[in-house]
């Protein structure tokens, strides 16, 4: 990311609203205009979510059960018991692990595929539908696909391996903690590249070729011209992109519920997969307050990585 | 790429990260298609080369389709997936536009509050959604996953936009606002047109993260023949603690390979039309 | 069952009927007795004019009546049911509609069910769930208690799991039971003589045995990951077995930190490498089925299911999607061995709630009424199998039962058998304590790191947390 510290090399031009001509209908103008963009998308939000999101907050404030009516106000004790909960500081430790081991491969895997698939060559159609694939395929089935390769038993990867002579035991993938940890970042990190690689590679549709080619004459390396035009136009899509990569990793559920259900012991487990379940034995409150306090976390990412997106005007 | 094409300077950065790639990312599909074409007799036969296939067999594929209420599924799931990005995407394109292009009082808070609200997790969330979704007598219809869809993607969709949106150079449209276009226009010809990728690659989001969800789905609309592709199969190919492997993987690949085509057509569009409009700066 | 010999028993329990005025319980019970199908008994019933009048229940308007279920473990049961469903749905004028999902979804369903006041009109639940939801669920006192005794009245374990301190919110339907699932050929490998009658009878013997077993190549196989179904089962009745336990009868004090379990869990920590898989730390509650029909593990806990699937594949109509490599007839089953404090084993039953937010609430009761029918909820068990085990001793006897002695072991569970939560009820803070897998995680740690005492003095610190 220090790349893109890089001085912009595209100057936008300056040119004031003002110097218009003519008088612009007053819906044209930028301050009405905008607020009128903002209106259908907010319309949906606000009727959808806002009211969850308020008593989700709420929710968390209370010993709320589910199916039952009657609940207390009980402040800010269900925060305060994730404090002494070992599993509570175990899922923090792992949600990190999985977090800060996964996005940067997929960042940067995800930037080489979407330069790979940039260049144009034969058959390229039905590479990028292939290498596509692990995010299309419904994650609730490509996880069951990787519960059979991770099979302690049955799993082909073991038995190829076993046949070659590599290793006499089969491994035991999600067995324990470090195994089953490293297991989920691999299959995390498979199904979330060709996302970052789709995003990247839209954007690097804007690098002004013309930049590109001068500075090629102007002798710059691949890696200078990547650094000094790809790298600075892409930036605003890279840190959007890797922004909400974080979130969904942070909030995963799906794979790791299918594959070890945060097991074993305990080990696995993420925000997600620990608040659904304490929602097992109703404690909504309790799960309110494991699911809400990955936002302080969340919240810091996204302020510093907001501040580059927002700050090159 | 302009840069000199020789032979190994192609292998180099085109070939060999090609394969490597493939091979990480095919191999559990690979799996999974092994899976869908195996006979029930070889599945888990420890006595052979797991991912030998001597003799394939359509079966798990006719089965998925006479068997199961596959084909319903798909069409549920398309018609959320396409209600929801249709609308994920009207909304975000504006909302994109005017968080990336627009400077307005209150524009960077309306940018951080529709941020936040995307920090809710869907584990949480379906609990009091359950509330709304009954006021509003939703439940168990494709209104009820079409509205509630864009709640997820709209946030995301519009952050993306808004970085698409800024890697365009503002001289094109400053130049057709001072030639006396209305900033509505020079939105509709220029900048929308140019973001074509942006928007693009926006889409395939917002169809492959509805395509794909799993919890909304299974408690909004999980009942009888209302299921999406993801929860059919799950309720209908897993038996309590037996699990029909083959026909399972088979609904994976019936349920992406078309996807991932349409998609690939969608991204080679914008990806050879690169030198189109590089032209035109 | 259309055998000569029961079409005699038929025509003997007719001529009782007749000769001796019989009434409706009558011919029942005597027909139970006889080992006569419940088909059969129905037809009796019509010949004899006792029947049940099947009370008209009369619906002006169309209704509607969604039932949700977790899918079958014995899948023709689940055909079985959605067809008396729609029957009954026929006759009475009334839209029904069934669904069936894997069971851990059951909750979410129930979840936003509940929290929402819409979904299903009549829902399975299981264990503990009727603490967690009964205040969204119609009271049906009477109709279970009538239920109840018309089998002879609920065994204790159905009592405790599926009523609410005796309110019933529910009706039970029984609950799937576990027992060891062995090889004859390999325990017989493994030096034991006989071994349909010599299973290992107490868990030590039963260490030794592993370990020849896993000399052999095919070590005993116990899931020890967080699932909800094998894991618990097994670390439960173990801790039972060396006098281990959650709590005592007050409720709150904690009684799993004793020498003797602590004892016992070494006992197993020791065996665990020797005897068993060690993989079986990532297990799920169907990987142990896979590895038992694919020739990999010679023992395991579980339900009649890996049992049914072999009988299938041999006769050619597997539902499996993968070769069965073992016999049926090389399977066996035996009930859990025991330790030093006793025979053990965990059972909770599941019951049918109509739903109290449902518009349809009275179409839903009339539903269990008809479907807790004796010649409707026979046969009904009948589809299945016998997989799920009587919850009353009334129809203990049915061939289903004890037409085959390799299931033998099953239905005798209830015997033995105790409650999440024990010794007190299986309510809110058993069912929090089971969905930390804080039993199950004390073995699956233990067998980790070796520390026996750490992982009972964590588990004794948790389980005071919630019963606290």
């Amino acid at each position: 990311m220090s790349a893109s510290r890089a001085e912009p090399t595209v100057t936008p031009a300056v040119a004031a609203p003002e110097a218009r001509q003519g008088r612009p209908a007053p819906w044209d103008r930028e301050e009405v205009l905008a607020w009128l963009f903002m209106v259908p998308g907010l319309l949906v939000l606000l009727l959808f979510m806002a009211y969850p999101f308020v008593l989700g907050i709420t929710i968390s404030l209370t010993d709320k059960m589910i199916g039952f009516k009657d609940y207390a106000w009980v402040g800010l004790d269900n925060y305060r018991m994730l404090l002494s909960d070992p599993t509570f500081r175990m899922t923090v430790a792992n949600t990190f692990i999985y977090s800060f081991v996964t996005v940067p491969f997929k960042l940067l895997l995800g930037l080489g595929l979407a330069l790979v698939l940039n260049q144009t060559f034969i058959g390229s159609r039905f590479v990028r539908a292939g290498l596509l694939l692990p995010w299309i395929v419904p994650t609730a089935i490509s996880s069951l696909a990787w519960l059979m390769l991770f099979d302690s038993v049955l799993s082909p990867i073991s038995w190829v391996l076993k046949d070659w002579g590599l290793i006499s035991q089969n491994i035991n993938f999600l067995g324990d903690r470090v195994n089953a940890l490293a297991s989920l970042c691999v299959a995390n990190i498979w199904r979330g590249i060709p996302f970052f690689a789709v995003s990247i590679l839209a954007g690097l549709q804007a690098v002004p070729q013309e930049l590109h080619e001068a500075s090629a004459l102007d002798g710059a390396s691949s890696l200078g011209r990547f650094r000094a035009v790809t790298l600075p136009t892409i930036r605003p899509i890279v840190v959007i992109t890797t922004l909400f990569s974080i979130i969904w990793t942070f909030s995963d559920f799906q794979l790791i519920y299918v594959l070890t259900k945060g097991g074993p012991a305990g080990g696995t487990h993420v925000f997600g997969t620990y608040a659904y379940q304490t929602m097992g034995y109703s404690a909504l409150g309790q799960a309110a307050a494991i699911a809400l306090s990955m936002f302080p976390f969340l919240a810091v990412f996204a302020a510093v990585l907001l501040r580059y997106v927002r700050a090159d005007d | 790429m302009v840069g000199s094409n020789t032979v190994s300077n192609r292998l180099l950065k085109l070939w060999l990260p090609l394969a490597g790639y493939s091979v990480f990312l095919l191999f559990p599909f690979a799996w999974m298609l092994i899976v869908s074409l195996k006979p029930d007799a070889a599945l888990l036969d420890t006595r052979v080369n797991p991912f030998a296939l001597p003799h394939p067999t359509l079966k798990n594929y006719a089965y998925l389709l006479s068997q199961t209420d596959f084909p319903r599924w798909v069409l549920n799931t398309m018609i959320v997936t396409v209600g929801a990005t249709v609308l994920s995407l009207f909304c975000s394109i504006l909302i994109g536009y005017a968080l990336g292009r627009f400077r307005f009082r209150g524009g960077d808070t309306m940018g951080i509050v529709i941020f936040l609200l995307y920090l809710v997790p869907p584990t949480l969330l379906f609990i009091p959604l359950s509330q709304v979704v009954s006021r509003f007598g939703l439940y168990n219809s494709y209104w009820s996953l079409i509205l509630i869809y864009p709640t997820f993607l709209i946030p995301f969709a519009s952050w993306l936009l808004m970085g698409y949106f800024r890697t365009i150079s503002k001289e094109l449209e400053d130049a057709a606002l001072v030639d006396g276009a209305t900033r509505l226009q020079a939105m509709l010809k220029i900048v929308i047109p140019l973001a074509g990728p942006g928007v693009l690659s926006a889409a395939i989001f917002c169809f492959t993260l509805a395509w794909n969800e799993f919890l909304y789905a299974l408690v909004f609309m999980g009942s009888g023949k209302m299921k999406t592709v993801p929860v059919g199969v799950v309720s209908d190919l897993i038996k309590a603690d037996v699990y029909f492997w083959g026909s399972l993987m088979a609904a994976g690949i019936l349920g992406s390979v078309p996807v991932a085509i349409a998609y690939a057509f969608l991204v080679d569009n914008y990806v050879s039309g690169l030198t189109a409009g590089a032209t035109k700066g | 069952m259309n055998t000569p010999e029961s079409a005699r028993t038929s025509e003997q329990l007719l001529h009782e009927a007749t000769t001796l005025r019989l009434s409706r319980r009558g011919i029942i019970k005597r027909g139970a007795v006889l080992g006569v199908s419940s088909a059969a008994i129905a037809g009796v019933l019509g010949a004899t004019g006792r029947a049940a009048k099947a009370a008209p229940f009369t619906v002006l308007q169309q209704k509607k009546l969604n039932i949700l279920q977790a899918t079958y473990f014995v899948a023709p049961g689940q055909a079985f049911f959605t067809k008396l469903a729609e029957d009954w749905g026929g006759q009475n004028n009334v839209a029904v509609t069934t669904d069936f999902v894997a069971w851990p979804d059951l909750q979410p369903r129930i979840a936003s069910a509940v929290e929402g006041g819409s979904g299903p009109d009549v829902i399975e639940m299981w264990d503990t769930w009727p603490f967690l939801y009964n205040e969204n669920m119609v009271p049906v006192q009477e109709l279970s208690e009538e239920v109840g005794q018309r089998y002879g009245g609920y065994y204790e374990w159905v009592t405790k799991t599926a009523s609410v301190d005796g309110k019933w919110f529910s009706i039970p339907h029984g609950a799937s039971s576990a027992a060891y699932c062995f090889r004859i050929s390999e325990l017989e490998k493994a030096g034991v003589a006989d071994p349909k009658t010599n299973f290992p009878k107490t868990f030590a013997e039963l260490f030794e045995v592993g370990k020849k077993l896993k000399a052999n190549g095919k070590p005993i196989g116990q899931a020890l990951g967080q699932s909800l179904g094998d894991p618990p089962n097994f670390c439960y009745s173990y801790m039972w077995a060396y006098g281990g336990m959650e709590r005592k009868e007050d409720g709150t004090t904690i009684a799993i930190n004793t020498p003797q379990f602590t004892e016992g869990l070494q006992a197993f920590v020791e065996a665990w490498p020797a005897a068993f898989d060690e993989t079986g730390l990532s297990w799920d509650d169907g990987a142990n089925n896979r590895a038992f029909l694919s020739d990999q593990i010679s023992a395991t806990i579980n339900g009649s299911s890996i049992y049914l699937a072999a009988v299938d594949a041999a006769a050619g109509a597997s539902k499996l999607d993968y070769e069965v490599l073992v016999d049926p007839s090389d399977i066996w089953h035996a009930p859990y061995p025991s330790g030093p404090a006793g025979q053990f084993n965990l059972l909770g039953s599941r019951s049918h709630a109509a739903m109290s937010y449902s518009e349809n609430k009275d179409v839903a009761v009339e539903f269990l009424k008809h479907f807790y029918q004796e010649d409707v909820f026979i046969p009904w068990l009948e589809s299945q199998k016998g997989y799920l085990i009587p919850m009353a001793p009334g129809y203990a006897e049915n061939e289903m039962y004890t037409g085959n002695p390799a299931l033998a072991p099953f239905p005798g569970v209830s015997a033995y058998s105790r409650n999440k939560g024990f010794a007190g009820p299986a309510d809110q803070k058993a069912s929090e304590a089971a969905a930390r897998y804080i039993i199950v995680n004390a073995f699956a740690q233990a067998v980790q790191n070796g520390d026996v005492a750490g992982a009972i003095g964590q588990a004794e610190q948790q389980l005071k947390r919630v019963y606290g």
